[in-house]
């Protein structure tokens, strides 16, 4: 069995160890790189909380083997906040109450971060529909959505306010 | 949920993947985006002894303009495709169908030579590549080969790749200018593998008649299923209801479908035959189809 | 009624949570982030089949694995224990117990029956190493469904059993026969419930570490019942419950699932005490599937005796739980809860209801959001649909006629007495938010362009506030439903509530800390809620469950920081030199009243430093040092929530799809405490209620093997898939609870799948479809209305699968 040297840049820190071939990219960020705010809920591929943002695009990090991620750069929802200043999102969550259990919340912060950075002002089925990758058992998505949708204006204001 | 030991070995060039696996004779697998193998691996049902990562080889990420056809090389990822305007404007069929895999992260990752090889029977892009005869590329210790959509795809997970091969691109022919397509897919969720999905994509005559049709079914039968008879009957036809009803018949004729947990075989031949008549009811401008009724 | 008044403030105010920064930023710690020095992982072999004698198990070459520590078979596990695993609920006093070990030793019972298990290096080697176990079984005929399970001569699950029927009981009010022989009219339904599960999206787990040199036990566990668990730990391990300590960090959703108490917990502590290593044990994704409770599945059978006009005077009803292989923590506990609920809101004076319970070889039946309640709920709500088809009278009107009186309360229906409620009124909520929303005015117009949108109501009771110790006692409960919290303030004027409840997203760290601050009128910000560890936090029986946790824990601790208020006001008016009568407090400065800004105060910190470090002249005498109050509640009844829902919903018939298109629900859950969390809470309950109504099931195949065993295969809704929600609020208050608070944590999983079905008929009201299976897959539905078409019996379902 294969262990291979593998670096990356996790949440701006660059990163090195030794792994197995077989070891998924998430167990080597919760494990080895202590990011834990990585989570594992069905490891199939299905429920997106172990979602992180891989080279610029989300990923699933269970159906991702850390090997592949050998030389790439990866953002976890630990490097969603601006120091101690909440991202837009977490704050629209945190106000709208977007969250019960939390289990799917850094699957679901990062999936929507991809969103708002594609499609700046979605409509509420847009925002459903890209939700539909991430299971949360909890809130039945409703208050989920209004905080995509107050997090959205609030970044097209900061945007506008840069532009 | 962890996989088994197992070596890997990152390719350095289609050369060096296809030795590899040559030498490990039939125990090797290539790993593409990972999106079906990875959860395969994590459940144990895969235990190859190597994995050859095909994620070093920039040689097979591209989407090409040729004539007649669109080249796609084998690692370019779903998404890609989907957002490419060159795939729009040229293959207006396949981001409308790619749309329907899983979700956005899921198409970041996941690799048109993947799914193709993959051959799952419920995924849209080989039934994309069957209903506009596209060839598979592929490339072994001999060389490369090119295996058209209907013979490449030969059973459930099962192709015509030698297990010392490997899929390097897709040649797409190119629709006709103002082809129009329509997608139908009945998944239980968003996202979900279809229990059946009916592809087409049709060209219009000067009058508004139907001048060729191509349609296609994901999820009813153990390959990716043609509705020839479906496209005949519809050739040279005016868009009537009577006409649409009656070929969608014959979309369900074509299909062979299996029973399982999510819906029986003649559930799903029934449906086939609801989605292919939405599918092409959708593809076909509302206007013409009135003045044709 | 009377009703209690709190004063406006916090107990009702919509503020964020507590928990919410450490969720959103990836600082929370679930059982699998807690890594202790030296930990191993474990992994557990499981039955592949359905019912099979264990002839033999030999372990040794997994023992040789390179990085496995320890091996464990069944018939080590119950030499190990003192006692099987436990059934808590005791309710039928002949039940035949199943009296089964955490592993299984002579015979397994249902595939996904743990047989042995590895603690490994991690957990990839203790998977390595499971497949290096051999085990030997012969197979045996199984009983894989209900009817198979009771049919003659069906192979017996426990040999020294007669047959597979672990409990019968009947439990009647007033005169049943009578009522059914004078009625007008008869009707009747069987109903059949699928089986579906909780599946928070994270799996169980435990990390146990045993010191062997002092059989010490520190145990994380991912719990709603700390304390239960910490109990039953000792009972089945022989441990006294001082030397156990369960520490419960963040968990990721409970929804009953977590509720019980499993064998890994157990297996984890016999494999840190072979190994003298701590050992963790998560449940993966395809294991929660068959060893995590399953729930639901039962075939009920209801009838009702009815006047002409309506009048509903007496029920008869059967419940069978299809139980599993082996009982669950809490037996027969959710089938009886569904029979003894039966007659729900309705005031119904004979009823007579029998519940059965029956084992197959399938998984356990445990604990799921409702606990009950969603069949019972069926049941009486889809025999009202189907009277008042037969009457040809409006459904609503039907329950209208029925609905239990505002001044009959206390109500009592077969077993409980249900406390408060103004029923009618939260009906005619429901409906005038219907007509507000112009449902009718879109199902009108859904029609004229040949689609088929459907109406539908129904109405939910929730039993909340578990509950009286002894009367639970009496009732076959092996364990306690008292809450007891601790409220005390610091030197610094901070506010520390201690709890024995579990935070597992329902935000009951908020929702204390709204009742605390508001009582001692202190800022939220200087309220802290520490839950989850059983060494330093008080005792709550029963455990977070049975929607109890904010009515008790927020009534004791109302409770504890009223008297706690009491005492800061006598300090404080030794630093004032005022009366305590004369002064308030708010915001955190106690002042004397009148004096206005400016006038004479001090702050909570100024009580405290007088109270724990600079007393001299300050503390009065007589007073001892420290802030500290406890309040133990053990309530006098449980509390009965209630609410209307109200779904329109779209039929495909083309393809039997079911697209629910508006939700509403009008709810009464008493003096509410933050109505975002309420709000939050409803949301989620209707989403698994959609869940249960339409989309998820765990499916068997003929030789039991489960076919649903990843998130492929078991539908859980997606945002996609579901609606917006509207809820509409009532507030009639639970007297005998401080506060006024119910508990409402279930309501949303209760009522929705009748009111979906009520749509769903009211969708195909031509066709004279009754659905009567759920969930009403695509296909299910498909084949009904083409039998409708085609003139057949519109509720034979053709079972698939």
């Amino acid at each position: 069995m294969t262990s291979l040297d593998v670096t990356m840049t996790v949440n701006g820190r660059t990163v090195t160890g030794r792994v197995e071939a077989r070891r998924t990219l998430a167990d080597f960020l919760r494990k080895d790189c202590a990011a834990t705010g990585v989570h594992l809920g069905c490891e199939h591929g299905v429920c997106g909380a172990c979602t992180v943002v891989l080279d610029g695009c989300t990923a699933r990090s269970c159906c991702t083997l850390a090997v592949q991620a050998d030389g790439a750069e990866v953002m976890t929802v630990e490097g969603l906040a601006d120091g101690t200043d909440l991202h837009p999102l977490q704050e629209a969550f945190w106000a709208r109450h977007g969250l019960q259990c939390g289990f799917c919340t850094p699957g679901i912060l990062l999936t929507m971060r991809e969103l708002l950075a594609d499609n700046p002002d979605p409509s509420e089925e847009e925002i459903r529909e890209s939700l539909s990758g991430n299971i949360c058992r909890c809130t039945g998505y409703q208050f989920i959505v209004e905080a995509v949708k107050d997090a959205a204006a609030v970044l097209r204001a900061s945007s506008a306010d840069r532009g | 949920m962890k996989p088994a030991p197992l070596d890997y070995i990152r390719a350095t060039s289609v050369a060096h993947a296809v030795q590899v696996l040559a030498e490990n004779d039939g125990d090797g697998k290539v790993l593409a985006g990972g999106q079906s193998l990875v959860p395969l691996l994590a459940m144990r049902l895969s235990q190859p002894t190597v994995l050859v990562d095909l994620g070093g080889l920039g040689e097979l990420s591209y989407i090409r303009d040729e004539s007649g056809h669109v080249e796609i090389g084998a690692m370019v990822r779903a998404r890609t495709v989907e957002i490419s305007s060159l795939i729009a404007d040229a293959v207006p069929l396949l981001p409308v169908a790619l749309r329907h895999v899983g979700h956005v992260t899921i198409r970041n990752r996941g690799t048109v030579g993947g799914s193709t090889a993959h051959a799952d029977p419920a995924a849209e892009l080989p039934a994309v590549l069957r209903a506009l005869d596209a060839d598979v590329v592929v490339t072994g210790p001999s060389g490369s080969r090119t295996i058209g959509a209907a013979d490449f795809f030969q059973g459930f997970l099962t192709t015509a790749l030698a297990p010392d091969e490997i899929v390097t691109a897709l040649r797409v022919p190119k629709s006709a200018p103002g082809t129009r397509v329509a997608v139908q897919e009945f998944a239980r969720r968003h996202g979900d593998f279809a229990i059946v999905a009916v592809f087409a994509a049709v060209e219009l005559g000067a009058s508004g008649e139907i001048a060729a049709a191509r349609i296609a079914v994901a999820g009813a039968d153990q390959v990716p299923v043609r509705a020839a008879a479906a496209e005949e009957l519809l050739a040279g036809q005016d868009p009537s209801p009577a006409v649409l009803r009656a070929a969608a018949a014959e979309v369900a004729g074509a299909t062979r479908p299996f029973d399982d947990i999510h819906g029986t075989a003649d559930y799903r031949k029934k449906i086939t035959a609801v989605l292919a008549r939405r599918c092409l009811e959708q593809a076909l401008p509302t206007a013409e189809r009135s003045s044709a009724a | 009624m009377t009703e209690q008044h709190l004063p406006p403030g916090l107990i009702g105010a919509r503020v964020r949570r507590k928990e919410d920064p450490r969720l959103l930023t990836g600082r929370a710690q679930f059982v699998d982030d807690v890594a202790l020095p030296g930990m191993l992982e474990a992994a557990i072999l499981r039955s592949p089949h359905a019912h099979a004698r264990i002839v033999s198990v030999d372990v040794s070459a997994a023992l040789e694995l390179p990085g496995v520590f320890a091996v464990i078979t069944g018939a080590e596990v119950a030499q190990a224990c003192a006692l099987p695993q436990p059934v808590i609920w005791r309710l039928i006093p002949d039940q035949r117990m199943t009296d089964l070990y955490a592993l299984a030793h002579d015979k397994v019972r249902y595939v996904g029956q743990g047989v042995a298990a590895v603690a490994a290096a991690d957990r990839y080697v203790a998977e390595d190493a499971l497949g290096l176990i051999e085990v030997e079984y012969e197979q045996l005929p199984a009983a894989c469904t209900l009817d198979e399970a009771l049919a003659d001569g069906a192979p017996l699950l426990y040999e020294n059993w007669p047959d597979n029927v672990s409990c019968r009981q009947t439990v009647p009010k007033g005169d049943v026969a009578t009522a059914f022989a004078a009625a007008d009219v008869i009707v009747s339904e069987t109903i059949t419930y699928g089986r579906q599960m909780g599946t928070p999206l994270e799996t169980r787990g435990a990390v146990v570490s045993w010191d062997p040199f002092t059989d010490r036990l520190e145990a994380w566990l991912s719990t709603q019942s700390p304390n239960l668990a910490r109990d039953l730990l000792g009972e089945v391990l022989g441990l006294p419950v001082e030397r156990i300590r369960v520490r419960t960090p963040d968990v990721g959703g409970g929804f009953g699932n977590k509720f019980d108490f499993y064998g890994e917990e157990v297996v984890a502590a016999l494999l840190s005490k072979r190994s003298g290593r701590p050992v963790k044990i998560i449940e993966d994704r395809l294991e929660s599937f068959v060893a995590n409770a399953h729930s639901r599945e039962q075939r009920i059978e209801v009838e009702v005796a009815a006047k002409s006009d309506g009048t509903i005077t007496g029920m008869r009803g059967t419940v069978y739980g299809v139980l599993g292989g082996q009982l669950s923590t809490v037996g027969i506990g959710p089938c009886w809860a569904a029979t003894v609920l039966m007659p729900g809101p309705y005031d119904i004076p004979n009823v007579e209801v029998t519940v059965v319970g029956v084992v197959t070889n399938r998984s356990p039946y445990g604990s799921y959001r409702g606990w009950g309640q969603p069949k019972a709920n069926i049941a009486h709500e889809r025999i009202v649909e189907k009277l008042a088809r037969e009457l040809g009278m409006a459904a609503n009107d039907v329950r209208r006629k029925n609905l239990i009186a505002p001044d009959k309360f206390p109500y009592p229906s077969p077993v409980f007495y249900y406390d408060s409620g103004r029923y009618e009124e939260c009906l005619e909520a429901a409906e005038r938010a219907v007509v507000d929303r112009g449902w009718a005015k879109r199902q009108a117009e859904a029609a004229k362009e040949g689609r088929s949108l459907g109406i539908g109501y129904s109405f939910h009771i929730e039993i909340s506030a578990i509950g009286p110790s002894r009367i639970l006692n009496q009732a076959g409960l092996q364990h306690s439903g008292f809450d007891e919290e601790s409220v005390r303030i610091d030197s610094t004027g901070g506010v520390i509530v201690r709890s024995g409840l579990s935070a597992m997203g329902q935000g009951i760290q908020t929702a204390l800390a709204q009742v605390a601050a508001q009582t001692l009128g202190v800022p939220l910000d200087s309220v802290t809620v520490l839950t989850g560890d059983t060494e330093t936090n008080p005792y709550t029986g029963y455990g977070t469950g049975g929607s109890r946790g904010a009515a008790l824990g927020g009534g004791a601790l109302l409770r504890a920081s009223t008297r706690l208020r009491e005492k800061v006001l006598r300090v404080a008016a030794e630093l004032l030199e005022a009366s305590p009568d004369d002064l308030v407090i708010s915001d955190g400065r106690i002042s004397v009243a009148g004096t206005g800004v400016g006038g004479r105060s001090v702050s909570m910190r100024d009580v405290g430093d007088a109270t724990y470090r600079r007393l001299d002249g300050k503390l009065p005498l007589g007073e001892t040092p420290t802030l500290e109050e406890r309040d133990v509640l053990d309530p006098d009844n449980t509390a009965f929530s209630y609410g209307t829902t109200a779904v329109l919903a779209e039929v495909d018939r083309e393809t039997g799809r079911v697209q629910v298109l508006d939700y509403l629900i009008a709810h009464d859950c008493g003096t509410v405490i933050n109505p975002m969390i309420v709000d939050g809470q409803l949301h989620g309950g209707a989403a698994q209620a959609i869940g249960g109504a339409l989309f998820e099931e765990i499916v068997y195949g003929p030789d039991g093997q489960p076919l649903t065993t990843t998130f492929m295969d078991y539908l859980i809704p997606t945002a996609s898939e579901l609606p917006a929600f509207e809820t509409v609020h009532l507030t009639t208050t639970a007297d005998h609870i401080p506060g006024g608070f119910k508990g409402m944590g279930e309501a949303g999983t209760i009522g929705g799948a009748s009111a979906i079905t009520a749509a769903i008929d009211d969708a195909l009201r031509d066709l004279g479809v009754g659905v009567v299976q759920l969930p009403i897959t695509p296909p299910r539905l498909l084949s009904m209305i083409e039998a409708a078409e085609a003139g057949g019996t519109a509720t034979d379902v053709e079972e698939q699968s």
